[in-house]
């Protein structure tokens, strides 16, 4: 289940260090032609050495995997926004020590995910109340739906109710770990915790989300009868 | 772990509620515990279930995280205006483009950091698309900051200098110190700031006007309330400050919010 979720920013060769052509367009200009045909690293390195719209393609590619980490994490619309508004400030201003041992989307996905346990922290301090309910705002978290089919959209929304019900500190560590693949040991060290409290707030979750997603199962012909051990 | 003094056996039945159950699959209950609860799964089919629909779900979960969810299109627009301004400001602010650059010369880059601050190119955007060219008269200090005043006519107040991440930190020490609205800038600029305030779809108060260069541009950054919500929308807009100008000039080109402890 694990994916190669390696730590951005460690590794021998900083962008910066690479060389690259002097910009010739600015932000208002067109982009260069052949500018899309380029991998996200290249991507990387134009926009270091001052492409304007290259850090803009990289964006626009990764966009719909990043806001999915985002809207789960923050479980709120406008906090997910806010949290990859801070991330792209972030990155973009950054990139000169991005490291080429990881890949592009795992570093960007990196500064998503602290930019939202950053914004979930901040929360945390200033006020006691929790992140604003609302089950019927899932629909509209889980964006457009003419691209999804019904029952992929239907499974959007189900789980993104499910994740509010989880209070930050569950949410955080059952996103990272059941959903985003990254191993205990990580999370633990993103999230600044011991990997028994990490694998303790995944245990909790998913105890609390079996019941509220187990028509998964049953709706798909499972094996897994309504009430089983759940009250 | 499992809480010692909550019953992990359901009394009525006899089952294994789900915490427990979870925690068993974690590895996270002491051995004996383990032992008893293994065996007790083993022997009940209910909890057996319990047990198997567990794993089920990890591995659904697992599968839904790998599914992409399409980012809301009023929330893709506001990302690329923030990114054009980004751009933006670096070009216009060094001259030279590559960070490496920035990073490595600091010093000589500085001052023309702060000299073109004079000048700045507003990137606006957010849904319409537009781009506009604004010169800017700098007004502000670079000292550090200080607090939102009324200017008047002929005379230039400093204003205070941010980075967007000293935002919400500025505005919540402001706002909670005051007990109305905090109103700076001139009146062609709170005039600007109460317009913008009334496009916005969801009726906020004007609560904070504050004129700011934040990252090196002439901005005005305007708080806005719900009622009876002690979260503070704030926006961080260009182009406010010019005469005549209305909402509808107003590139918003960074927004947080901000949770007030006193509401």
């Amino acid at each position: 289940m694990t994916r190669d979720v390696t730590d951005a920013g460690q590794g021998p060769v900083p962008l910066a260090a690479v060389p690259g052509p002097a910009a010739s367009t600015t932000a208002d200009q067109p982009p260069t032609p052949g500018l899309d045909d380029l991998d996200d690293y290249e991507l990387l390195r134009l926009h270091v050495a001052g492409d304007p719209h290259a850090f803009g393609l990289i964006v626009q590619r990764h966009r719909d995997r990043l806001w999915a980490v985002a809207i789960r994490t923050m479980g709120d619309r406008d906090e997910a926004a806010d949290a990859l508004q801070d991330a792209f400030i972030s990155a973009f201003r950054r990139a000169d020590s991005f490291r080429g041992d990881a890949k592009v989307t795992t570093w960007l996905h990196r500064i998503v995910v602290n930019a939202c346990l950053d914004r979930i922290r901040r929360r945390q301090v200033r006020a006691a109340d929790p992140l604003p309910e609302g089950e019927d705002r899932a629909a509209e978290m889980a964006g457009p739906a003419q691209d999804d089919p019904a029952e992929v959209r239907e499974r959007q929304v189900d789980v993104l109710n499910a994740l509010k019900q989880l209070n930050p500190d569950q949410r955080s560590a059952l996103v990272l770990v059941d959903m985003e693949g990254y191993s205990v040991e990580e999370a633990a060290g993103i999230l600044g915790c011991a990997p028994g409290t990490v694998k303790s707030r995944c245990a909790r979750g998913r105890a609390k989300l079996l019941p509220l997603l187990r028509h998964w199962q049953t709706t798909r012909g499972g094996k897994t009868p309504e009430s089983a051990g759940t009250e | 772990m499992t809480d010692p003094h909550r019953s992990q056996h359901n009394h009525v039945d006899n089952h294994l509620d789900v915490d427990t159950v979870a925690d068993l699959i974690e590895n996270l209950l002491p051995a004996g515990e383990a032992h008893r609860a293994r065996d007790h799964v083993k022997a009940c089919p209910d909890c057996q279930r319990t047990y198997d629909a567990l794993i089920q779900l990890n591995a659904d979960l697992a599968e839904e995280g790998r599914a992409d969810i399409p980012m809301p299109a009023d929330v893709a627009d506001h990302l690329d205006s923030v990114i054009r301004s980004e751009s933006v400001l670096r070009a216009s602010t060094v001259g030279v483009h590559s960070l490496a650059q920035i990073r490595e010369e600091p010093r000589r880059h500085l001052p023309r950091l702060l000299m073109a601050a004079a000048v700045v190119l507003v990137v606006g955007a957010v849904g319409a698309g537009i781009v506009v060219s604004t010169a800017n008269q700098r007004e502000g200090s670079s000292a550090g900051l200080q607090e939102p005043s009324d200017s008047t006519p002929g005379q230039t107040s400093p204003i205070p200098t941010l980075t967007t991440a000293q935002i919400a930190g500025e505005v919540q020490r402001l706002v909670e110190g005051g007990t109305g609205a905090v109103i700076g800038g001139s009146a062609a600029e709170r005039s600007c700031a109460a317009d913008f305030a009334s496009r916005q779809p969801d009726q906020r108060a004007l609560r904070l006007v504050m004129p700011a260069q934040v990252e090196g541009r002439r901005s005005t950054v305007i708080g806005l309330q719900a009622d009876a919500s002690r979260d503070l929308r704030v926006f961080v807009v260009t182009g406010c400050d010019t005469r005549g100008a209305t909402g509808a000039d107003a590139n918003v080109v960074y927004v947080t919010s901000v949770t007030l402890r006193n509401g």
